[in-house]
């Protein structure tokens, strides 16, 4: 049989062994939510502020597609049939009255 | 009651005053917010699908353009002096943007449209009940740039893509145009445009965001988007080449017979596809609304005519394929005019040539000798094979306007439409069914129907139209032995001059006269010319035709050149040399 100081000594210990890993847990989750709460507001912060970032980056697609668009537009103009033939005509260029392919050529 | 008592109370009370404030802005207002201008819904407008020929070349396409609206609360000048900046800019495309190339009726006319339109903007700029209105729609980039450096406040723009045309007035009929529904929404007219709209239009997409009082977006906010469809992108089979060459010689021709208008359709016959269609005169797509809108009808599909004796073929093709004739068979009533029902019929050119073979009857184009060919046919089997050919019945082709002609119901023919009938006159056929019908021909009897898309994109899946089954109408055999009628006719027939040499082409001309108020019209015809080449194996079909025209009525002096001149054109193309 174990002596009485012994058992009482023995269940002081676990006691505080205890009671020191639910501080420990405490203070842990105490600092995460801390930190936790710190980081939202910061990002919360952050992108909130970051709107306006966004406006600019859409506004700045929006130009880019818009300026796509026109060059797009003035490509497709200036190489149209009836651009090219107004400028071939101008350069004195006729149209052919025959033309030779190598099937007609083994002919 | 003590100083703590008392600091007990109030801290009490002002926690109070927070929760209920947190609470109010949290579930009471957060209620109200959801219908606040702080939650910005937006539509984003879906770009309209472009049209290509078949060499990837955009035959249209979507320009940056602009609705331009005004708040007529935040003007910050007078409505007049605003009117009076805008109105120059705001008239139609033709006047606004070519100023050093108008004479002085149309000087006059664009001053005219200035003061119009001065009126019309006053009127609406000068609405101060009016939270927004618009002031014009569509308007080019150059003209937004314009406006914008005149820093008027309280005018305002937003995104409006308009239709654009490289090749300018190139296929505007058989391409249709693109107009405001009653809501003001794009939809498309005609052609193409018409009947691919569903297709072409996309689907909008929507934009809910949360917005700050500044009109910036919070992004820890709702944020909702539904990407806008892009339409779908239509491949043609119409190779521009041939279009651009095609229109240049139609309007020449027109011009040159003095004809109300023309038509040319070339067409694959193996596939059925649409090379090349055009109508002169035509219109420009882009300055539509200065054009007459009986143009903007394409005629080579929604016109009507009495096909005249381009028509014969047909007939002959029914008998020979029946075996009712072959080739060698004589003509025993060809010796002079025929009397049927009290009508008499008579050649053209009033000559006859007695015993007639079949193929004889083709290259003279003889009215009597394909009355003898009817009376072989007989009013059953010969409105039979007009049907099988497509005749009064819509060719199926992806255009809005077609018409489906007009062919009598079988109960009301007598022998005298049965005979008029087989050369082309009591029948109406639109210019289509004309080419369908002759492509039946060049492709072995195989009836096909004309197709002008052949590949349709969306969201970079490209998916390629498949042709209608092919049906067989008549036999290979008589396909073969019409054609060689029409080679006959062709190489002996009256336009033999015109052929170039070296090639073995088919061919029919026909000249119908016009129907007007229950007779025929003696001065007005319809001239044309119908045929594929080079005949053993075809590589195109074609008809031409012109309406009216005053240098000559016949088709062998007005259409059948043009089909010949546009013919060589197409061998060089095609690479096709000559056999001799």
């Amino acid at each position: 049989m174990l002596p009485v100081s012994d058992f009482k000594v023995g269940k002081k210990q676990d006691f505080n062994f205890i009671g020191k890993i639910k501080v420990k847990i405490l203070v842990i989750a105490a600092i995460s939510v801390v930190g936790l709460f710190m980081a939202q507001l910061v990002f919360a912060n952050k992108l909130a502020t970051d709107g306006q970032k966004l406006s600019l980056i859409e506004e700045e697609i929006r130009n880019l597609e818009a300026q796509n668009l026109t060059l797009k537009v003035s490509i497709a103009q200036e190489s149209s049939l009836v651009s090219i033939s107004k400028k071939a005509q101008g350069l004195g260029f006729e149209k052919p009255s025959q033309i030779l392919t190598p099937q007609s050529l083994l002919d | 009651m003590d100083r703590i008592k008392l600091f007990q109370i109030s801290a009490f009370i002002i926690v109070l005053i927070i929760i209920f404030r947190l609470f109010y802005w949290q579930f009471l207002s957060g209620l109200r917010s959801t219908q606040d201008s702080s939650l910005k819904e937006s539509e984003i407008p879906a770009s309209r699908g472009e049209i290509y020929s078949s060499d990837g070349f955009p035959l249209v396409t979507n320009q940056e353009a602009f609705l331009i609206y005004a708040k007529p609360h935040e003007l910050d000048k007078k409505a007049q002096d605003i009117a009076k900046t805008l109105a120059p800019d705001l008239i139609s495309e033709k006047y606004a943007t070519n100023p050093a190339g108008l004479n002085e009726e149309e000087l006059k006319k664009k001053e005219d449209e200035i003061k119009q339109k001065m009126e019309e903007l006053t009127k609406k700029l000068e609405n101060k009940n009016l939270f927004w209105v618009q002031l014009a729609r569509k308007v080019p980039l150059k003209v937004k740039e314009k406006i914008e450096k005149s820093k008027i406040t309280g005018i305002e723009f937003e995104r409006d893509e308009k239709r654009f045309y490289p090749e300018a007035s190139m296929a505007a009929q058989l391409l249709g145009f693109v107009g405001f529904d009653k809501f003001g929404s794009d939809v498309g007219y005609f052609g193409l445009e018409g009947h691919w709209d569903r297709h072409l239009r996309g689907k909008n997409g929507r934009l809910g965001q949360e917005q700050d009082p500044h009109g910036l977006p919070i992004l820890v906010g709702q944020y909702k988007r539904i990407e806008p469809k892009k339409g779908t992108a239509l491949t043609l089979s119409i190779d521009r080449t041939i279009q651009f060459i095609v229109e240049e010689k139609l309007k020449n021709a027109v011009e040159k017979y003095g004809a109300k208008d023309g038509t040319v359709i070339i067409a694959d016959p193996q596939e059925g596809t649409i090379l090349a269609m055009a109508t002169y005169p035509t219109y420009n797509s882009q300055l539509r609304i200065e054009f007459d809108e009986k143009l903007y009808k394409n005629t080579a599909v929604a016109d009507t005519f009495e096909p005249g004796s381009t028509f014969k073929v047909i007939a002959m093709a029914a008998a020979l394929d029946l075996s009712a004739v072959d080739p060698s068979t004589k003509c025993t009533i060809c010796t002079g005019p025929q009397k049927i029902g009290g009508f008499e019929i008579s050649t053209w050119n009033k000559k006859y040539y007695p015993n007639s073979t079949m193929a004889e009857v083709i290259e003279h184009s003889d009215n009597v000798g394909m009355t003898f060919v009817s009376e072989k046919l007989g009013i059953d089997k010969f409105y039979d094979y007009i049907i099988k050919f497509g005749f009064g019945k819509r060719t199926g082709i992806d255009l809005q306007e077609e018409q489906a002609g007009s062919v009598r119901d079988k109960d009301q023919w007598r022998p005298i439409d049965v005979a008029t009938a087989s050369f082309g006159q009591g029948i109406a056929v639109t210019p289509i069914q004309m080419v369908q019908a002759i492509g039946a021909i060049a492709n072995g009897g195989k009836l096909i129907s004309p197709r002008i898309v052949t590949e349709i994109k969306q969201n970079e899946k490209e998916e390629k139209t498949k042709p209608e089954n092919a049906k067989q109408i008549v036999s290979t055999k008589t396909a073969s032995q019409i054609t060689e009628m029409m080679v006959n006719a062709v190489e002996k027939g009256e336009a033999r001059a015109f052929v170039p040499k070296g090639y073995r082409i088919a061919g029919k001309t026909g000249t119908a006269q016009i129907p007007i108020a229950g007779h025929y019209d003696p001065d007005k015809t319809i001239a044309s010319f119908v045929g594929f080449a080079p005949a053993e194996k075809p590589k195109f079909v074609m008809l031409v035709r012109f309406t009216e025209p005053s240098s000559s009525p016949f088709g062998s002096e007005t259409a059948a050149p043009t089909f010949f001149s546009i013919a060589k054109d197409l061998f060089n193309h095609f690479g096709i040399p000559p056999k001799e």
